[in-house]
């Protein structure tokens, strides 16, 4: 199973007061916020600990087929890029760059493909065209769930292959599973 | 507070982390906030701390894991305004 989430540093500034007053408590654990608070650079660390919380919950739900829930602190961050959620614990690999970070969730022995883009037109149109290449066929689509959850459809049979689509600002990300 | 105002104060709350505003102007109690509305995860967070202060009551989480709706929020504003 796979997950993803990016975050766009200079949006996620405009968008959110991560010292508003209850604001961290909502979202990140003792030990979390225990990290964040005594990190060179807290807002960093929130966004990165944000956006493994969004591709582990968006691996979690897919895995388990939950419906859409708001629990953001049930998903526990380690500083060695693993989350811990009801027992389970997930893989991520965390991308932060200066004004991005890019994290992927996933369970063990799965290998995937991804991309992230920057202001791109018809993003949506060259992921899928990056799919097909990818299986070697001609075309593809993207239906969802639901659960809101996508999952690519080769040559509309019913073989259904779990993709993560995320998108913030400037940026936008997917990444598909290629095998278990 | 009858449900009319209550979804009026709710609407305000909401109102200023919409970035679909058709959906504003559709709101009803079936209303979805990130589908219909398209409001960032990480300003749900705010949603609840402004339904808090203004309604001055208490979420916990497990009322605000269910914070998606408008009919969910409803519902858990009303109960916890009925605790007090």
């Amino acid at each position: 199973m796979i997950g993803n989430d990016i975050v766009d540093f200079q949006v996620a500034t405009q968008q959110s007061n991560w010292q508003r007053r209850g604001w961290l408590q909502k979202i990140y654990t003792g030990v979390e916020q225990h990290y964040i608070l005594t990190s060179e650079n807290p807002e960093t660390l929130i966004w990165k600990f944000w956006s493994m919380k969004e591709a582990t919950y968006k691996a979690h739900q897919r895995r388990f087929g939950f419906s859409p829930r708001y629990n953001p602190k049930s998903f526990e961050c380690t500083l060695k890029n693993k989350v811990n959620v009801d027992s389970e614990q997930y893989d991520l690999n965390v991308q932060v760059f200066k004004y991005y970070v890019h994290s992927i969730a996933f369970t063990s022995k799965v290998s995937y493909t991804t991309a992230v883009y920057k202001n791109e037109r018809e993003i949506y149109t060259k992921i899928k065209e990056k799919i097909a290449e990818e299986f070697d066929i001609s075309t593809v689509s993207i239906v969802k769930d639901k659960n809101r959850i996508p999952v690519i459809c080769i040559n509309k049979e019913n073989t259904t292959i779990p993709v993560s689509l995320t998108h913030h600002g400037d940026y936008t990300a997917f990444v598909f599973q290629k095998s278990k | 507070m009858n449900k009319e105002e209550l979804l009026s104060k709710l609407k305000a709350i909401i109102t200023p982390y919409v970035q679909n505003e058709e959906g504003l102007k559709n709101l009803n109690i079936h209303t979805d906030f990130i589908k219909d509305l398209e409001i960032n995860s990480a300003n749900l967070v705010d949603v609840v701390l402004d339904v808090e202060d203004e309604f001055d009551i208490e979420i916990d989480n497990e009322s605000m894991e269910k914070m998606l709706t408008v009919e969910a929020s409803i519902a858990i504003i009303e109960s916890k305004l009925q605790e007090k």
